[in-house]
């Protein structure tokens, strides 16, 4: 297993659109990909569990990654988030 | 913030029949403005339709949820449609669409739009409600249904906060590294500030080389919500039975300790179940290499206080014997010569010949918990002292000869007892059975899976045996098989290796290739360090001397090549013996990111240890990592012993390092040849070994 902490930088923070940007970036992958934010685990690859993350700008968010690809999810899914997440 | 602060009865529609998006978002802007949401619905629809052009807002499961942030909105509202004939909007699973929210944020309203969205789809990833308000019959049934849901979400949030705020949480900690030294204190430091920050009460047990501190009890542990391991090496496991653990390196707990603690706030840390050994399951790296380097340096840093108190010692003996006057006249007594030397030596001697058993014992312990220990003493035992420990048998003791035959046996040996008298007593055909350290890693790996093995064999058996097993069948039976492998198989094979490389020095020696031969011995001197190999170039070193001294009393001058092939030969060895401590320490001052803290602290050490001919001193090194250590220290023993022998430097005494330099013959060059070959070694050390925070 894998993570990395990283920084939501996009002004209007992880709405639909984001959401359904990393959803289509990590759905490809083997790996189970999450989002720990707030103390709460949600499934990166469902735009609704994103969604109710309620991720603001500026919060900072864990990605988790496990199975046989993780490195390669990991990165993806935290090139995406740094690149502020396609807005 | 409540939903029904955004959506009135009146913005929402209810079995709408539609025909596409389009009609759809017509509709549901129809709804924004007869609230009253917009100033400009043509320029809003823009905005929305800019959106949808940037990919679909139906997310699928029959929901979509088009939104805008526009100038043209007034005030932020919401508006809802059911559609429960479906229809296509482009939703990115492909089904029809029957549930649509179209969210309208003025521009500049921060986050309310993200906390309505968040909050809507909470909710909507419940199937069964999403099927209610496609049901609904009137706008307000499908208002109080979302008012209801809501409110279950509150108060499940509100609970969730109470408790996590209520709630103290206990962590406790262990932190270890393999030497103990710094990185251990260091994590321990992390998780303790981290846990501050956080208003965490922790608690942090250090297990160092100064022994362990700050013991966890088990009535804390007992309580304790989550206890973090940042371990590089093996710690007891068994008292954590039963509760989450969190496994990390003593690496995660110094840079970034807030996130241990994160993770050991989120809960969702699996539950430990002890199941025998010692070895952590989700381990952060658990690589076949770094489980192997683990387990090695249990033992390596275990081992390292007997090399350096034993060999130090013996230095000290040699030191009194030189101070005594018998540096050049000692011959084979050399650092025997007095009683306070005498007594030094066997002191120092005694502890060093604890080293491989420690060494293996440890390495067991590492892998297979407390049971292994003893299991791994004895097979270390056997690999430091070969079959010499398997005396003979007394009633029916005879004597081998060279042949391997029996003689004056008081009964016939058959079958069976003919191959154990042949095979597991050393006598003078099967060579030296010592393995040295090499031999003592094999037999604590060894050692150590011998007892996972047999505490796998014996999980089937009733509770009340779990006494029995530590105490009876894991040292009874383990020590017996790890004998058995050791007497019958490692350590005969050991013997052949040993006739084998005699055979070829003598060989050597015989056709007058005495450069070759020097380089020969320095290698065969820095590979094991007291193995096989070592033993077989320093036996035929003293062979030598013994020879040297026959032909000497049968009146052949010292001046006669014979003679001096003997003389050279030594030479060649003892430079090659001192060349890797020497050499590693060397490498410790000038490459020191290649070695650890406690092993760059043992640089004096081993400059002590070069000088008085204690190869034993680069041992814990070669031990830890032996596949890029010795081929630095058998380069550079093997050089110096090939200029050694080249420039014809002669040596009369067997042991003794710089207190016997008196004795060499052509001494400038030698110490030329010594230093030469240290220096090979540290450089190739430099160039060969890996930083230690990579490995």
């Amino acid at each position: 297993m894998v993570s990395k902490t990283v920084k939501v930088t996009n002004e209007q923070g992880m709405h639909m659109r984001p959401a359904s940007v990393m959803s289509q970036t990590v759905t490809p992958f083997t790996s189970s990909v999450k989002v720990i934010f707030n103390g709460n685990t949600y499934d990166a690859k469902s735009v609704m569990m994103l969604m109710s993350a309620c991720i603001k700008c500026g919060a900072e968010i864990e990605i988790q990654c496990d199975g046989p690809d993780e490195n390669d999810a990991l990165k993806a899914a935290v090139d995406l988030v740094e690149s502020g997440l396609g807005d | 913030m409540r939903i029904s602060e955004f959506l009135s009865t009146t913005g929402v529609k209810l079995g709408v029949t539609l025909t596409d998006q389009n009609q759809a978002i017509d509709e549901l802007i129809a709804l924004h403005q007869s609230v009253g949401n917009l100033n400009d619905p043509a320029a809003f629809k823009a905005a929305i339709l800019a959106r949808e052009a940037k990919g679909s807002t139906a997310i699928g499961m029959g929901i979509a949820v088009p939104h805008g942030k526009s100038s043209a909105v007034k005030k932020a509202g919401l508006v809802a449609i059911t559609c429960p004939a479906g229809v296509d909007y482009h939703s990115m699973d492909g089904m029809p669409t029957n549930l649509l929210f179209m969210i309208a944020a003025p521009e500049g309203a921060a986050d309310t739009h993200l906390e309505v969205l968040s909050k809507l789809m909470t909710m909507l990833m419940d199937q069964s409600f999403c099927q209610k308000l496609v049901k609904a019959s009137t706008p307000g049934e499908f208002l109080s249904i979302i008012d209801q849901k809501e409110a279950e979400k509150d108060a499940e949030n509100e609970a969730k906060n109470n408790t996590s705020q209520r709630k103290s949480f206990k962590f406790l900690g262990v932190t270890a590294c393999p030497t103990g030294i710094a990185h251990t204190y260091m994590a321990a430091e992390g998780l303790e500030k981290a846990a501050a920050e956080s208003g965490i009460s922790i608690k942090v047990e250090t297990d160092g080389s100064g022994g362990v501190k700050n013991a966890l009890t088990s009535a804390e542990i007992a309580e304790a919500d989550c206890i973090i391991l940042a371990c590089d090496r093996n710690v007891e496991m068994a008292r954590f039975d039963g509760k989450k653990v969190l496994n990390a390196s003593t690496a995660n707990a110094i840079h970034n300790p807030q996130e241990l603690i994160q993770k050991a706030l989120n809960g969702n840390i699996p539950v430990y179940h002890h199941t025998g050994g010692n070895t952590m399951k989700e381990d952060t790296n658990t690589s076949v290499g770094h489980t192997i380097y683990k387990h090695l340096m249990s033992g390596v840093s275990h081992m390292l206080p007997f090399v350096i108190g034993g060999g130090i010692l013996v230095a000290l003996a040699f030191l009194v014997d030189t101070i005594c006057g018998y540096g050049a006249t000692g011959g084979g007594n050399f650092g025997n010569c007095t009683p306070l030397a005498s007594f030094l030596k066997n002191v120092g001697g005694t502890i060093m010949g604890l080293m491989v058993p420690v060494l293996a014992g440890y390495i067991a312990y590492s892998i297979a918990d407390r049971p292994g220990l003893a299991v791994g003493f004895a097979g270390g035992l056997l690999a430091a002292n070969g079959n010499a420990l398997v005396t003979n048998f007394s009633v029916w003791g005879g004597s081998v000869d060279d042949s391997g035959a029996w003689s004056g046996l008081s009964q016939s040996l058959g079958g069976f007892s003919k191959f154990v008298a042949n095979f597991g007593f050393a006598n003078p055909n099967s060579g030296n059975t010592v393995s040295g350290f090499l031999g003592g890693i094999a037999a604590g790996f060894l050692a150590g899976y011998v007892v996972l093995l047999l505490q796998k064999l014996c999980s089937g058996m009733p509770k009340s045996m779990d006494g029995v097993k530590p105490m009876l069948i894991y040292p009874v039976v383990g020590i017996f098989i790890v004998g058995v492998i050791m007497c019958f198989i490692l350590n005969p094979l050991i013997g052949l290796v040993n006739t084998g490389l005699s055979a070829m020095l003598t060989a050597l020696s015989t056709a007058g290739m005495l450069a070759l031969m020097g380089l020969i011995l320095g290698a065969m001197m820095a590979i094991d360090m007291g193995g096989p190999i070592n033993k077989a170039a320093y036996v035929f070193g003293t062979g030598a001397l013994a020879q040297a001294a026959a032909m000497v009393a049968k009146g052949t001058p010292n001046s006669n090549p014979a003679v001096q092939a003997c003389y050279i030969a030594m030479a060649s060895i003892m430079v090659g013996g001192m060349v890797p401590p020497l050499g590693i320490a060397l490498a410790c001052k000038f490459f020191p990111k290649k070695f650890t803290e406690a092993e760059r602290s043992t640089v004096v050490t081993n400059v002590v240890m070069a000088c008085s001919f204690i190869t034993e001193g680069a041992i814990p090194f070669a031990a830890a990592d032996p596949l890029h250590v010795i081929p630095c220290t058998l380069v550079g023993a093997g050089v110096a012993g090939f200029l050694s022998a080249l420039f014809k430097c002669t040596l009369m005494a067997p042991h003794g390092g710089i207190f016997v330099f008196a004795t060499v013959g052509n001494p400038l060059m030698y110490i030329v040849s010594w230093l030469i070959g240290s220096a090979v070694t540290c450089f190739m050390l430099g160039m060969i070994k890996k930083d230690v925070d990579k490995m």
